[in-house]
């Protein structure tokens, strides 16, 4: 037993992704003794998860090596050459241990939920499952596969803990997604099945493969419309906004946190690393559109009234740095993006999650409604303040850090030229102007003032130690990302150079 | 002493541990966080003076040797790209941050007196001590990135500081046009250094002259684009030091707590625009493009804001406006390209204006306890007058840093400012024109602040009677709760304002210049307020306001005495044998570029020349502002000076109508907000209006009118396949008799 443990064969990667969905079938095996048993098992099962992934990162992964580890292959289908097939780089280390994090936290945060207790956490594990397969799978199908099953969870998770609207939205992101979906399935059986009997689904395989050109800018375009509606892209993004607004919060984190970023993840994963020579064309307009959304969303932002809308339309903004830095074709542009992709993750769940215990209190959703927080409140509103102060990119936490250098990444690109590279400064830069605007009226509106409150019930007490956790939890990340950002550049640096080997 | 300067780099990070303590304390465990309130203020003086004493020893080493010590260490490895942290310490830095901390130790003394009272207290030094750090490590970067990374963390204490008392609308508003105006600064900064990592391919200060230099020599880069980027760069000190198109935040910042202002927006943030421009002037020398651009900001900053000083009411925003204007000062000698001048009147406005925020807290302090916790009304300088009896400690270091200001001879200010109008003269006439012109304004609108708060009558008793908010109960106190109770005594006085209504108008009537009505009204106002003083007897005792406390006294002498005293670092006389020199010592490699071929120090006889020159000149404004704001004892008085300025009533006329414009335009603050507010601020509102608009109706439309058509078309399949046999037969017959009509017709 001792042996297995040490060696490489252990299935690391397969018992991550089944352990939380495994121990999630079991609840329903639970007798009928209130939620508290459910709760801490949930949360048990999402910490032993989280430590088994951190054990087996941090003694059976090597960080300098750009290849492929903690591989595992099995056959599924025989005839089809299916395979179960994992493993990790160092562009899915990041992903993977931001998805433990903020899953568990989200568990954790989901604890007043009572309605359907049993359920509620069946599927946030079933999440975390969903949300882990993705970004470790090595097989093209099985990708898909994982990238589908998680969209089940999400879309019950939104139309039964919701708010009003919650059918709509839910609706409305099901369908997004699952068109989505479909171009993602027609680009995944066409690069699978091209040119030869039998299909290849691996990605190794599929990496030193080479496609006539317009067939390569076909199926570009099919991934690149799947991934942007997750990602989201605009003009793909309206499903964000209306889904974010009715979720609950835990679920928001999750979506904000995870979700958005497995469609960042899925344009380096397969866009730029099996169709190289299609995204070189398309890596100017990628440029283009990020810059856009940036401006864009941030000034959609300004208009909402929405609080929950407001921050959404927000992490579209951020998410438009993550394609302007995968458009840029330069080493240290991806890597920004790789960073930026962690670090909103925990700034978009931490915003997301303060929202919703604001909500919790408040039962008030416009921001003009709000205002004279900070008296009852002041942990909140400290802790509120930080994180605005983080979405803005403030120097010193991860934001910050991770614009800066996807704006360097724009700047030593040698692919552009002058003209092209100063205007998507310049105009990413508006950006930077527009995102105080936003975060910090909405803090205003939120926190600041003297309004006194005509709701029924209104005996606000300041967050408890729980909520207190979890925030400060996801602060120390972003603090320690923005004080230190090599701990999670040194995850993809290698990665990074490997994939741009191929641009030049 | 080579170890201490290898250890140099922990001078920003001494005064950190206290805003991390407390901030931990605050958020887990607030009640006991709450009860060592006072014990904190210890540690963060106390970190202070250790950085004092440090830059003190650095600086005397740099009189001695004037070495530059850099030491770097890298931040992340890239393999494009290498972020590094280093210190830089040179003449600049040293100066620097003695200015901050010696400045910072003093507000920090004098802000636990005056915020003891306030339930932020901690968090208060908790801010104070982390502005500390982040200034400090602006003024030892030795990089673009880190300059970059503290100036904006210094934009970010500056947002919660001005900020503190969230409970006021007006202060959430000032804090975030602060923080945006700021941010486009930062915007251009950002900009900026891009733009010069891109020419060079460095970022750390000697390196990037060096090559910059090089570049320019040989003509290998584009002229437009280098130009771009030093205009970009020269953005963020124009929003950090409040220049002209970008100052409209520094009155506004004005919302928070007195101390703040001091050391912030006078002192020592207001200042890291000048250091950048200081410590860019390598850079920006070799382009004379950029240099007349710095100075032509300048020049316009000093008129604008000694205009708008001219008629505020309120007594911060007096301060801020001509903060500004000194400000303009400094931007200007670093145009015309006279470092030492620029440096030499940037320590010596920093105390002086130190010195007179601290004076003004002290009298809103006092104030305070008349007028209730409203910034409308104690710091209202209309309100004020006659203080001279009840705070003469203040009185009297107001009146120095007021002198100092102004340029008075013997105080600090006049020798740097002397320097700053010599040298314009060399540089051109027509910016020393309008550069002496303000001077004069300069002590004018001082000395209008000095007479109107510390000379005649208190006024306060006038507020009752001024028409619109009586006896406002509408103030709220800071902190929502247990607000108004100085307002009670007011109200006994409720019953006079009818009578006294027939007077009041017609004061208005006949006169123009509020002030002086002020004063009529007052004084028949004050029997009023006699027959009605016996009736409150209790409250008596609150309606006059006192001397502050000892430890606010004291740093505001210690700032007295900086005051007297600090012209001396940089009087350059070489002729008696004692040089006296200090800062020329400092600045042994600097940059002149109007004494070329001169000598450095000027003979006697033109010193002389030009001081009596701009002496005369600020008088001629002490004179104007006596013979404007001096108080006149008596109504009857009064009347008699009435009469004698009716005499001449066309010439009147002309004079009202135009100090009414130079009123207007001050009062409102040259019609520059109003003017951003409806261009910028509302195109901003309407493109968010218009992209919500865009993205509900339009984007989300699409999906939307999908599902609907969709929706629509299943519920008429549905319709018409729900199975009713008769629907079908009818269909059958429908379709039938077309095919019949076809099959005859045709």
């Amino acid at each position: 037993m001792y042996l297995i443990f040490i060696t490489n064969y252990f299935p690391w990667l397969t018992i991550v992704v089944v352990l939380p969905i495994a121990g999630g079938s079991l609840i329903f095996l639970f007798p009928h003794r209130g939620n508290k048993v459910i709760r801490w098992y949930t949360i048990c099962i999402c910490l032993v998860d989280l430590l088994l992934t951190t054990y087996a990162f941090c003694y059976h992964f090597k960080l300098d090596d750009p290849l492929i580890q903690l591989t595992e292959n099995y056959k599924w289908i025989q005839f089809f050459d299916f395979y179960w097939r994992f493993g990790i780089d160092g562009l899915s280390i990041g992903p993977i241990l931001l998805t433990g994090f903020i899953t568990t936290l989200a568990t954790l945060a989901a604890h007043p939920v009572t309605r359907e207790s049993r359920l509620f956490h069946f599927l946030m594990l079933a999440m975390y499952s969903g949300q882990i397969g993705p970004f470790s799978s090595r097989d093209i199908l099985l990708f898909f596969i994982m990238w589908e099953f998680e969209l089940i969870p999400v879309y019950l998770l939104l139309s039964m803990w919701g708010g009003k609207k919650r059918l709509y939205s839910a609706t409305k992101f099901l369908l997004y997604t699952a068109g989505g979906s479909i171009f993602l399935l027609m680009g995944i059986l066409g690069i699978g099945l091209y040119s030869s009997n039998e299909p290849t689904l691996n990605f190794e395989m599929l990496t030193n493969r080479s496609y006539p050109l317009g067939l390569e800018i076909l199926f570009y375009i099919g991934f690149l419309i799947a991934f942007a509606v997750k990602s989201p892209i605009i003009p793909f993004h309206t499903w964000l906004p209306d889904t974010h607004g009715e979720a609950h919060y835990s679920t928001c984190m999750l979506l904000a946190g995870i979700l958005l970023k497995m469609g960042a993840y899925g344009l380096v994963r397969i866009n730029m690393e099996l169709l190289p020579r299609a995204h070189s064309i398309f890596s100017p307009w990628l440029m283009i559109i990020g810059s856009i959304q940036i401006i864009y969303a941030a000034s959609t932002s300004l208009g909402q009234r929405n609080l929950k809308k407001r921050i959404a339309y927000s992490s579209v903004s951020h998410m438009g740095f993550i394609i302007i830095g995968i458009g840029s074709l330069s080493d240290t542009g991806l890597n920004g993006a790789i960073l930026q992709i962690i670090s909103h993750g925990f700034i978009g769940a931490a915003l997301f999650f303060l929202a919703g215990t604001g909500y919790d209190r408040l039962r008030l959703l416009y921001l003009d409604e709000m205002g004279g927080m900070a008296i009852p409140m002041p942990k909140i509103f400290t802790i509120f303040s930080i994180f605005s102060m983080a979405s803005l990119a403030l120097p010193g936490m991860s934001g910050f850090v991770a614009e800066f250098i996807i704006f360097f990444g724009i700047i030593t690109s040698q692919k552009y030229l002058l003209m092209t590279k100063i205007l998507i400064t310049f105009v990413t830069a508006i950006g930077m102007i527009l995102t105080p605007i936003y975060s910090l009226s909405m803090l205003r509106q939120m926190f600041y003032g003297y309004k006194l409150f005509n709701t029924p019930n209104s005996y606000f007490f300041d967050s408890g130690p729980r909520e207190l956790f979890i925030s400060i939890s996801i602060l120390i990340p972003v603090i320690g990302i923005g004080i230190y950002p090599d701990f999670i550049l040194s995850f993809s640096v290698d990665k990074v150079e490997a994939i741009l080997s191929n641009f030049l | 002493m080579e170890y201490i300067h290898q250890y140099s780099w922990i001078i920003p990070f001494i005064p950190l541990p206290v805003p991390i303590l407390i901030g931990v304390g605050l958020l887990l465990f607030p009640t006991t966080a709450k009860n060592l309130r006072r014990m904190w203020a210890f540690p963060s003086i106390f970190f202070l003076s250790i950085v004092m004493i440090f830059s003190v020893d650095l600086s005397i080493h740099q009189i001695n040797k004037s070495f530059i010590y850099q030491y770097v260490w890298s931040w992340t490895i890239n393999n494009d790209l290498s972020l590094e942290f280093g210190y830089l310490i040179d003449s600049l830095t040293s100066i620097m941050s003695i200015l901050i901390t010696t400045v910072g130790i003093l507000v920090l003394i004098y802000s636990d007196n005056y915020m003891s009272h306030d339930q932020g207290y901690l968090r208060f030094f908790a801010y104070l001590s982390l502005f500390n750090t982040s200034m400090l490590g602006l003024v030892t970067s030795s990089n673009l990135i880190q300059i970059y990374i503290f100036w904006e963390l210094v934009g970010m204490c500056s947002y919660l500081l001005i900020g503190f008392w969230f409970t006021r609308p007006i202060a959430a508003n000032a804090c975030q046009k602060a923080f945006v105006t700021n941010r486009v600064g930062d915007f251009g900064l950002l900009l900026g250094i891009l733009g010069l990592y891109w020419i060079t391919g460095s970022l750390e200060f000697r390196d990037l002259f060096q090559i910059f230099n090089n570049l320019i020599y040989n003509n290998q880069v584009n002229i437009f684009f280098v130009i771009l980027c030093a205009l970009l760069l020269f953005c963020g000190s124009i929003a950090k030091s409040a220049q002209f198109p970008l100052h409209v935040w520094l009155p506004d910042a004005m919302e928070g707590p007195t101390p703040i202002s001091a050391l912030i927006h006078a002192a020592t943030m207001v200042a890291a625009g000048i250091f950048l421009v200081a410590r860019l002037l390598p850079l920006f020398i070799v382009i004379p493009y950029i240099m007349n651009v710095i100075a032509f900001i300048g020049i316009i900053t000093v008129v604008l804001g000694a205009t708008l000083a001219l008629a505020q009411k309120d007594i911060k925003r007096n301060l801020a406006y001509s903060t500004m204007s000194q400000l303009g000062y400094i931007m200007l000698a670093l145009g015309m390209g006279s470092y030492r001048a620029a440096l030499f009147h940037l320590i010596t406005h920093a105390y002086s204006k130190a010195l007179l925020f601290l004076g003004s807290g002290s009298i809103i302090h006092s104030m305070e306890t008349i007028v209730g916790y409203s910034p409308d009304k104690s710091q209202n300088m209309v309100l004020m007058g006659g203080l001279t009896k009840h705070a003469p400690i203040t009185k009297i270091s107001f009146l120095i840093g007021t002198l100092s200001l102004c340029g008075i001879p013997p105080f600090a200010c006049f020798w740097s400012k002397d320097e700053i109008l010599n040298n314009s003269w060399l540089y051109s006439p027509i910016f020393a024109i309008i550069a002496c012109s303000t001077a004069g304004l300069t002590a004018f609108y001082m000395f209008r602040i000095y007479l109107l708060v510390f000379d005649g009558y208190l006024n306060v008793d006038f507020e009752n009677f001024n028409g619109k908010k009586n006896n406002s109960l509408y103030s709220i106190s800071l902190w929502g709760k247990d607000g108004c109770f100085f307002f009670k005594n007011k109200m006994h006085l409720l019953g006079l304002l009818t009578m006294n209504n027939n007077e009041r108008t017609y004061f208005f009537r006949t006169k123009l210049d509020p002030h002086q009505i002020n004063r009529n009204v007052k004084s028949i106002t004050r029997l009023f307020f006699y027959i009605t003083f016996f009736g409150t007897k209790k409250t008596a005792c609150s309606s006059y306001p006192h001397e502050s406390d000892n430890t606010m006294l004291f740093s505001m002498l210690l700032l007295v005495l900086f005051t007297l005293l600090i012209g001396a670092i940089g009087i350059n006389f070489n002729q008696e044998g004692i040089d006296l020199d200090i800062l020329s010592k400092l600045l042994i490699p600097y940059i002149d570029l109007l004494h070329q071929n001169s000598n450095n120090s000027l003979d006697w006889y033109e010193f002389f020349k030009n001081a009596t020159f701009s002496v005369s000149l600020a008088f001629f404004g002490i004179f104007i502002a006596s013979f404007f704001y001096k108080p006149v004892y008596s109504a009857l008085q009064n009347l008699n000076l009435l009469n004698l300025v009716e005499k001449n009533v066309l010439k009147k006329t002309v004079a009202d109508k135009i100090r009414n414009v130079i009123y207007d335009w001050s009062y409102n603050q040259g019609y520059i907000d109003a003017f951003y507010g409806i261009s910028l601020i509302a195109s901003v509102r309407q493109l968010a209006k218009l992209n919500y608009f865009f993205d509900r109706q339009v984007i989300d439309g699409i999906p939307n009118g999908v599902g609907i058509t969709s929706f629509f078309m299943g519920e008429s399949l549905k319709y018409l396949g729900g199975g009713r046999i008769s629907s079908y037969i009818l269909c059958f017959l429908f379709f039938l008799l077309i095919f019949l009509v076809i099959f005859y017709y045709f």
